[in-house]
């Protein structure tokens, strides 16, 4: 090739690699620069003074714990059904696969409605939970509730593309070595994809920590961080409420940066 | 030892139908066929791995004179080595290989005395706490291997053991598996689509085409007695003639060919001749004595390969293919178009009625 068309073709790569980077600055100042303008704009002494208010810490560890309580429940009873839908057909799946993805698409004060909707006593559910003594307006279980029907999808996906991600090759050969599906799951299955199901925790305590709309009709109190950062908007302005979302901000990152550094790949074989 | 009576089983888009199979204890069974015809769903339904919510299954399947079709894959004693060894890879060699002693029935030291066994008899001492993705493909088959015969089982199933291997290995590989057999006496069944690997493992085998087995014999007749023009292009023999039988001689067109009377079946329609089979003319007596199907022909097409050429030589309006060595073609000169004399035994000649 001559040298001239190869320096042609080079600076039309150039060229094209500018405009995509050109394209892309709206799209990351979108994101980096309100949030950015948000963290640097309360002083040291407005996130001290936030940080030190009863109501500030209550308000994060209810989020917190909230946040990750739905995020065990989703384990719990969303790991098995990602492993059924990883690993076996039947008539209805694609179905089934809709539903999970419908809470990502509704509009989520639908969902608080939805939720509050089956527990009233008109409702054999609602009859259930009140003879249980569970109640789902004002109080943590709703919120519970909530946070994980928002939650639970990205749970689901990722999970179920962690245990996809495990051949079945290697639960056949263990059921061929004489362990049965149980011993299977908890000695190949589970090992080879745990990763995958912490970061789908991640993932679902990321959804949950930031969910405003469903949490504030099931739950006004006991107030969550988005909560209050909205209360103190609308009551006292921009200013009165940042530094509570600053807040909400750190903690949700030191919460997925040690998350995810547990779920690091750190390959031995 | 395995019996497997009138097995069907229908999964979406394809039929494994009525599959009889008799493999006696100690024996190296082969189970061949192309891509596609059955071979994976057939291992999947001896193993019982097969999903039960998707199948058609009908028939039955007998180890030691007891029933398992209905028995999950873990009760069935049944071993099985995959081509791609599927080793655990978060496991340890040591922990991949005594993965299945806590299921085993019986006594713990003889199972602790079959791991050493094994772990002496294919040399993996030193690899014992290494991962599988820090050996070598050779180490990896033996690895599993031993995974598999340290819990003593009744069968071991073979799904292409060796074609996945890198070349430097499957020598070892083919040679193990061997020894193992006249050692240990272990029951195989090897599914393979590799004939090189058939003729020095198995002793017995059947052929499955689309789902169906078409023939099911001793290695040897397989080969050289093939009962269809399926098995026959399957196992190689590329000269498959229709033919008619007048005056003791089969006729392809006006070519005349004599075949040895144990070799003619009832009503044969078709003969088959294996292309090693065709030998060429020298001008050397001693070749020729014994041959009584003796023609010319013109070369049509010659291709070389692993040190052999592969030709296809014209006589009248057939065309036989023939592999000759390269030495003997270069010393008579051959080239395309040039006149050939070749001939082959009338005992080499094996024939068939193909099934309407």
């Amino acid at each position: 090739m001559k040298v001239g068309t190869r320096m042609a073709r080079r600076g039309s790569n150039t060229l094209f690699f500018a405009g995509l980077l050109g394209l892309s600055l709206p799209v990351l100042f979108l994101i980096f620069f309100p949030l950015g303008r948000l963290v640097t704009a309360p002083t040291f002494e407005d996130l001290v003074h936030a940080i030190r208010e009863a109501d500030v810490q209550a308000a994060l560890l209810r989020s917190l714990l909230t946040a990750l309580g739905a995020a065990l429940v989703s384990l719990v009873f969303g790991t098995p059904l990602a492993y059924l839908l990883s690993r076996r057909d039947f008539p209805g799946k694609k179905l089934v696969e809709g539903l999970i993805d419908l809470p990502i698409m509704i509009p989520h004060p639908v969902i608080g409605i939805a939720i509050l909707g089956l527990a009233t006593r008109d409702t054999v559910f609602g009859r259930i939970l009140e003879w249980m003594g569970i109640q789902v307006m004002g109080t943590y279980a709703g919120i519970v509730a909530v946070l994980t029907f928002v939650g639970l999808p990205f749970f689901l996906n990722t999970a179920k593309a962690a245990f996809e991600s495990v051949p079945e090759r290697l639960e056949h050969v263990s059921m061929g070595l004489g362990a049965g599906s149980l011993s299977t799951f908890f000695r190949v299955t589970l090992p080879l994809s745990w990763r995958g199901i912490v970061l789908g925790m991640v993932m679902c305590t990321a959804r949950a920590i930031s969910e405003f709309g469903a949490v504030i009709v099931v739950a006004y109190h006991p107030m969550l961080a988005p909560v209050l950062i909205y209360e103190r908007f609308t009551a006292y302005g921009l200013k009165y409420s940042q530094p509570v979302a600053v807040w909400l901000i750190v903690i949700s990152v030191i919460l997925f940066v040690a998350m995810r550094f547990l779920s690091r790949p750190v390959r031995q074989w | 030892m395995l019996k497997i009576e009138g097995l069907t089983v229908e999964v979406p888009g394809f039929v494994l139908r009525d599959v009889n199979l008799e493999i006696a204890k100690g024996e190296f069974f082969a189970i061949m066929g192309p891509t596609g015809s059955g071979k994976s769903l057939l291992v999947e339904a001896i193993t019982g791995l097969l999903p039960s919510n998707m199948l058609d299954f009908e028939g039955s399947i007998w180890r030691n004179g007891k029933e398992i079709t209905h028995l999950p894959p873990n009760r069935r004693n049944i071993g099985i080595l995959y081509q791609d060894v599927a080793l655990f890879p978060h496991m340890t060699v040591e922990q991949n290989i005594s993965y299945g002693l806590r299921y085993c029935k019986g006594n713990g030291a003889n199972a602790q005395k079959r791991f050493q066994f094994f772990v002496k008899r294919f040399d993996l001492g030193h690899i014992l706490h290494r991962y599988p993705a820090r050996i070598s493909g050779g180490e990896r088959q033996r690895v599993a291997l031993a995974r598999v015969l340290v819990l003593d089982p009744d069968v071991v199933l073979l799904d292409e053991p060796i074609s996945g291997l890198d070349p430097l290995f499957q020598g070892d590989i083919r040679r193990l598996l061997r020894q193992l057999h006249s050692e240990l006496g272990i029951t195989f069944v090897m599914v393979s689509h590799d004939f090189e690997e058939v003729m020095y493992l198995a002793q017995k085998g059947a052929v499955i085409h689309q789902g169906q087995v078409v023939q099911q014999a001793q290695i040897d007749e397989i080969f050289n007695r093939p009962a269809s023009t399926f098995v026959a292009r399957f196992v190689g023999a590329k000269n498959v003639f229709k033919v008619r039988f007048e005056n003791g001689l089969a006729y392809i067109g006006s070519t005349s060919v004599r075949i040895a009377d144990a070799c003619l079946v009832p009503d044969f329609d078709h003969i088959v001749i294996r292309p090693e089979k065709i030998v060429p003319v020298l001008d050397m007596p001693d070749i020729r004595t014994g041959l009584e199907n003796m023609f010319w022909g013109k070369v049509l097409e010659m291709s070389y390969c692993n040190f052999s050429v592969h030709l296809k030589i014209q006589k009248d309006e057939t065309i036989f293919r023939a592999v000759w060595p390269e030495i003997y073609v270069r010393k008579m000169g051959l080239h395309v178009g040039k006149k050939v004399g070749f001939a082959f035994n009338k005992a080499d000649v094996s024939t068939f009625r193909e099934a309407k």
